[in-house]
């Protein structure tokens, strides 16, 4: 039984057809591109295939692959193919639609080349890897249109940039393609919407689903306002809170920001409720992937009152029994925290509850700020990147090992893109002589094989082994190297980021999959362990990467601390005696003050300002003054940011007589000082790693496939640091210079955060300890370093500790 | 900065070879060459400029000491055979000093290469209580001097200061010389209580203090 029209099939499902959804249906019929505006759950993907089968109904497709489907989630993907096939299979049982992912074993990605099927729902990176293949030109000859979905994760991210590439790449064959981006709402909606569709923009439809769903946020906090902690991650002092919002809860989730985070949790709740095993899980992405897909399975079939989980959970199918949502510390974002907040309450009628854990006395105040952002609707924007040379680089490789590409005819399709833009003839010849001759001088002794150009000028890669290396290594999503974790007598755990074990030492206990377990030792990408009965387990701090704050967002918070001991908040009482404290040791500062503490300590002598502008300009500014005050005289700093202020610390005092006679907090020549600060501070090696892997410098392989060849092993750091001395005009390493103040904020926003702070009244109290407000970056241990000392000078200074001794653990 | 090894004066160069100064001779560890074009190669664009600075240093250390022997402590050439390989051998015939390689892990050429080129091959060089070997050894009545580790170490100091540089690894039977190569990277040491540390500077060799945790 065939159903022959959309409104039909609706109808025998029981369902009415939502405005939005019939706007797009109608609007897609007349051959428009769109937007459409629209949350997780709205009914979004019936809107865009509704349009895609009422084109086929219309007029019979030809052979091939009708329909491209693209999502972020190797999870979501698979939710989207089942949900389309089965809606295709109601009109035409020809009509199938397959899916295609990492997961995808190679016999049916071999099927589906051969032998295409209606629709097609992937993932950027085996979008690109089809794109890398050999006639894929024939493969998508009569593709319609490619629909992008959540747009706004990838938007603000690499991936964004291959999504930008493919779709300016496949519109040059295909002009008639229709393109359609699917988004949640972001700041910048507009600017997604113009980069997705390009030149269509202008005559793309924008859709918007209205359903607005209530948002209840809540913040939890401790009957004993005396004993909030100043700093901390973990939270777990407020255990017994969470323990209540779970009892009287149909089911949660709890987010946390780590995965170890994650376990200890989970751990602490299962001590605190024994009955709860069986009913409770976790949910991260070093755990299997059969385990993860049935802890998914159970939250949907009511069987779990409680998974705790990381941002594995953030995006996906949705969980009706979920009530509640729990926030455990800073999500880093509105944006964030609203999607997880609406991963809860999906039964009718119900509104999103999501409960907000403050880890540190600090984060009281970023509660209070995320409320009144979720009220007024401010929600950050998401930066597109721009001149991503690696993720160009790497897209003429994929182009290079499939059918070649010849550079006239690709260059003005390049520029059609919001990314590269003003990509102009100089750099793109440098990135073409770069693939060619991995050098911008082609001398007579080198050996160099990367690509190969023929007659025809047609760039293409000749050697199969470089063929397959790069095939392997497509996509933008760097993480760190996985481990395998294994028990000494075997038995395979799970995996391991790398740097999470480059904190223990052999003989630490730390905790994984639920499981104590002791490192015995580290050996050929594998993590030895055995079972542990200790209770302590060891936890590294956060590390995860954080949204920016627009500039509203940057005044709501700066307001909202300046409001503080105005508001009658829950927060703000919780706040009281932390405020106290404050200003005993130190002051509040006014909005019009701005606040520069100084204090020595065991560590060396401290400097922290509070311009309350929000982390990213906060790492501007501390490049800056650090970079200002090391020309005053030879120093080395550490430097340390959050949202609130920035720390400068050094072994001698700090000359803030010296910054303050010589006006080093000046607006003038801030941009210069900028680049110049970054160069010499090396923040930009942690952003050179993910390019030196994007770009396709290294190549580590993955757990099961290590790289074959040691003689080829070597690191982003090594490469960060020949690049430094032997190739500084180097667009890679210039890159990630530019990245790391360019992605995530505007110069301008810096250039007013100066301006502001020249027209503050400068308060600098000297006190004898660490403020409460200092207290969260004082103890931060990712920072960055400045220096204009020698080397030598340095050395001097330092010293080395000796190793533990590890024979045992008795004392001498 | 000069260290005494038992009767031996050994100067401890910042370009991080060792100038045994009774002998004349210079020690040298871990060169790599022929790693940026092994590289360059298989498709990673390493600067191709990194290949000549090891002439660079050896210019400067012949125009400075009063060489009369070369040992290279293993690891001289990184991979198979590519154009490095014959620049190393021009170079060496060349510069006329007496050179000799004790074989390392990476030492992969035939040796009929190796012959070729001037060099002398051995597996381990024993002379007046040193021994000279590619890997860390152990042997009664000799001080080891060896490379294969690219030795670094990571100091801290106050004001939360870090660095990480390469060193020289002196324990009590043996001195670790830091990789020669500008592309090879570092694997960082922990010191025991009977260890001392030479720190890499610009233009210096300096001592690192230890302390307890």
């Amino acid at each position: 039984m065939s159903a022959t029209s959309i409104d039909q099939w609706f109808a025998e499902q029981g369902w009415k057809p939502l405005p939005f959804q019939k706007k797009t249906w109608k609007a897609y019929a007349a051959g428009k591109s769109g937007f459409v505006n629209a949350p997780t759950g709205s009914g979004k993907t019936y809107a865009l295939w509704g349009g895609i089968i009422q084109e086929a109904l219309a007029k019979p497709p030809k052979k091939g692959v009708q329909a491209l489907w693209i999502t972020p989630l190797k999870a979501l993907a698979v939710e989207i193919q089942q949900s389309t096939h089965r809606m295709s299979q109601h009109f035409d049982p020809k009509w199938k639609v397959d899916l295609r992912t990492g997961d995808t074993p190679s016999a049916a990605r071999a099927k589906q080349r051969k032998r295409p099927n209606f629709g097609l729902v992937t993932t950027p990176e085996s979008l690109h890897l089809l794109l890398g293949s050999k006639e894929h030109k024939a493969y998508f000859s009569n593709l319609q249109c490619i629909v992008i979905d959540e747009w706004h994760e990838l938007m603000g991210s690499k991936r964004g940039v291959q999504i930008e590439l493919a779709l300016a790449y496949l519109k040059s064959f295909l002009p008639q393609l229709k393109v359609w981006g699917i988004s949640a709402t972001i700041g910048n909606l507009d600017l997604a919407q113009e980069i997705l569709l390009g030149a269509d923009a202008e005559q793309a439809v924008r859709v918007v689903s209205l359903r607005k769903k209530t948002i209840k946020v809540k913040s939890l906090v401790p009957k004993n306002m005396e004993r909030f902690p100043w700093r901390g991650h973990l939270g777990l002092h407020l255990l017994n809170e969470v323990v209540k919002v779970v009892e009287r809860s149909r089911s949660t989730l709890v987010f946390t920001n780590t995965r170890a985070q994650c376990e200890i949790w989970f751990q602490r709740l299962l001590e605190a409720h024994p009955d709860w095993a069986g009913q409770m899980a976790m949910h991260h992405g070093s755990m299997n992937k059969e385990t993860r897909l049935w802890v998914e399975e159970a939250l949907q079939n009511d069987r779990l009152k409680l998974v705790v989980c990381t941002s594995s959970l953030d995006l996906g199918v949705d969980f009706s029994p979920v009530e509640s949502c729990i926030q455990i510390g800073s999500p880093k974002g509105v944006g964030r925290f609203l999607q997880r907040a609406g991963r809860s309450g999906h039964q009718p009628g119900k509104a999103s509850m999501i409960y907000f854990l403050p880890t540190h006395a600090m984060e009281l105040i970023e509660a209070l700020a995320l409320q009144t952002a979720i009220e007024q609707q401010i929600i950050e924007d998401r930066i597109p990147y721009l001149n991503s040379y690696d993720v160009l680089i790497q897209f003429l490789m994929t182009l290079a090992v499939g059918d070649g590409f010849s550079p006239k005819a690709l260059f003005p399709i390049l520029q059609n893109t919001f990314c590269f833009q003003t990509l102009d003839p100089d750099t793109w010849q440098w990135c073409l002589n770069f693939i060619r001759q991995g050098s911008q001088s082609l001398e007579n002794y080198d050996e160099y094989k990367k690509v190969t150009v023929d007659e025809n000028d047609c760039y293409r890669v000749a050697n199969r082994s470089i063929a397959m290396r790069h095939r392997m290594n497509i996509g933008t999503i760097v993480s760190d190297a996985d481990l395998l974790v294994k028990y000494r007598k075997g038995g395979f755990i799970g995996t391991i980021e790398e740097w999470f074990v480059s904190k223990l030492i052999p003989g630490d206990v730390f905790t994984f999959g639920g499981k104590n377990l002791k490192l015995i030792k580290i050996q050929n990408n594998q993590v030895l362990v055995k079972k542990s009965k200790a209770k302590k387990a060891k936890i590294p701090a956060w590390m995860g990467g954080r949204m920016s704050f627009s500039a509203h967002l940057s005044e709501l918070l700066r307001n909202t601390f300046y409001q503080l001991e105005t508001s009658n908040s829950l927060e703000s009482k919780a706040l009281a005696p932390v405020l106290t404290q404050q200003k005993k040791q130190s002051l509040l500062p006014r909005a019009e003050e701005l606040l520069i503490e100084t204090f020595p300590s065991r560590e060396g002598y401290h400097a922290v300002f509070y311009p309350f502008e929000g982390y990213a300009i906060h790492m501007a500014m501390a490049s800056i003054v650090s970079y200002r005050l090391s020309l005053l005289a030879p120093t080395s700093f550490s430097l340390a940011y959050n949202d609130y202020g920035f720390e400068l610390v050094s072994d001698r005092p700090i000359d803030l007589e010296g910054l303050l006679d010589n006006n080093l907090l000046s607006a003038t020549d801030v941009l210069e000082d900028l680049k110049t600060g970054i160069n010499v501070s090396e923040i930009a090696r942690r952003k050179f790693r993910d390019i030196a892997v994007i770009g396709g410098l290294v190549f580590q392989g993955t757990p099961s496939q290590p790289i074959k060849s040691k003689h080829l092993q070597s690191s982003s750091q090594l490469f960060y640091e020949v690049f430094k001395d032997y190739e500084p005009e180097n667009l890679l390493y210039q890159q990630a210079l530019a990245e790391t103040f360019d992605h995530g904020m505007e110069q301008g926003r810096l250039m007013q955060a100066f301006e502001r702070m020249n027209t503050q009244e400068i308060r600098w109290v000297k006190t004898h300890q660490p403020t409460p407000f200092s207290f969260p970056l004082i103890t931060d241990r990712l920072r960055a370093k400045m220096s204009s000392e020698s080397v030598e000078d340095r050395i001097r200074k330092m010293y080395l500790q000796l190793e533990k001794d590890l024979s045992d653990g008795s004392t001498h | 900065m000069e260290v005494p090894i038992n009767q031996h004066r050994m100067l401890l160069l910042p370009e991080g070879a060792i100038y045994w100064i009774n002998t004349q001779t210079l020690l040298i560890a871990d060169a790599h060459l022929g790693k940026v074009t092994h590289f360059r190669k298989n498709g990673f664009a390493v600067p191709p400029q990194i290949q000549f600075s090891f002439y660079k240093k050896m210019d400067s250390l012949l125009a400075t000491h009063s060489i009369h022997r070369i040992f290279f402590l293993g690891d001289l050439f990184h991979s198979a055979r590519n154009a490095e390989w014959d620049r190393f051998v021009k170079w060496n015939q060349q510069c006329s000093i007496p050179a000799y390689l004790v074989k390392g892990n990476h030492d992969i050429l035939s040796q009929d290469l190796l012959a070729e080129s001037g060099l002398e091959v051995v597996d381990e060089w024993r002379e007046e209580g040193l021994l000279l070997s590619h890997h860390p050894k152990e042997q009664t009545g000799f001080f080891n001097l060896c490379g294969h580790l690219h030795p670094g170490v990571r100091m801290q100091g106050k004001g939360r200061q870090r660095l990480k540089i390469p060193c020289f690894f002196h324990r009590p039977k043996q001195m670790i010389l830091p990789a020669f190569g500008d592309f090879t990277g570092l694997f960082i040491l922990q010191p025991k209580a009977n260890d001392q540390v030479y720190a890499l500077g610009e233009k210096s060799v300096l001592p690192i203090s230890l302390r307890k945790k």
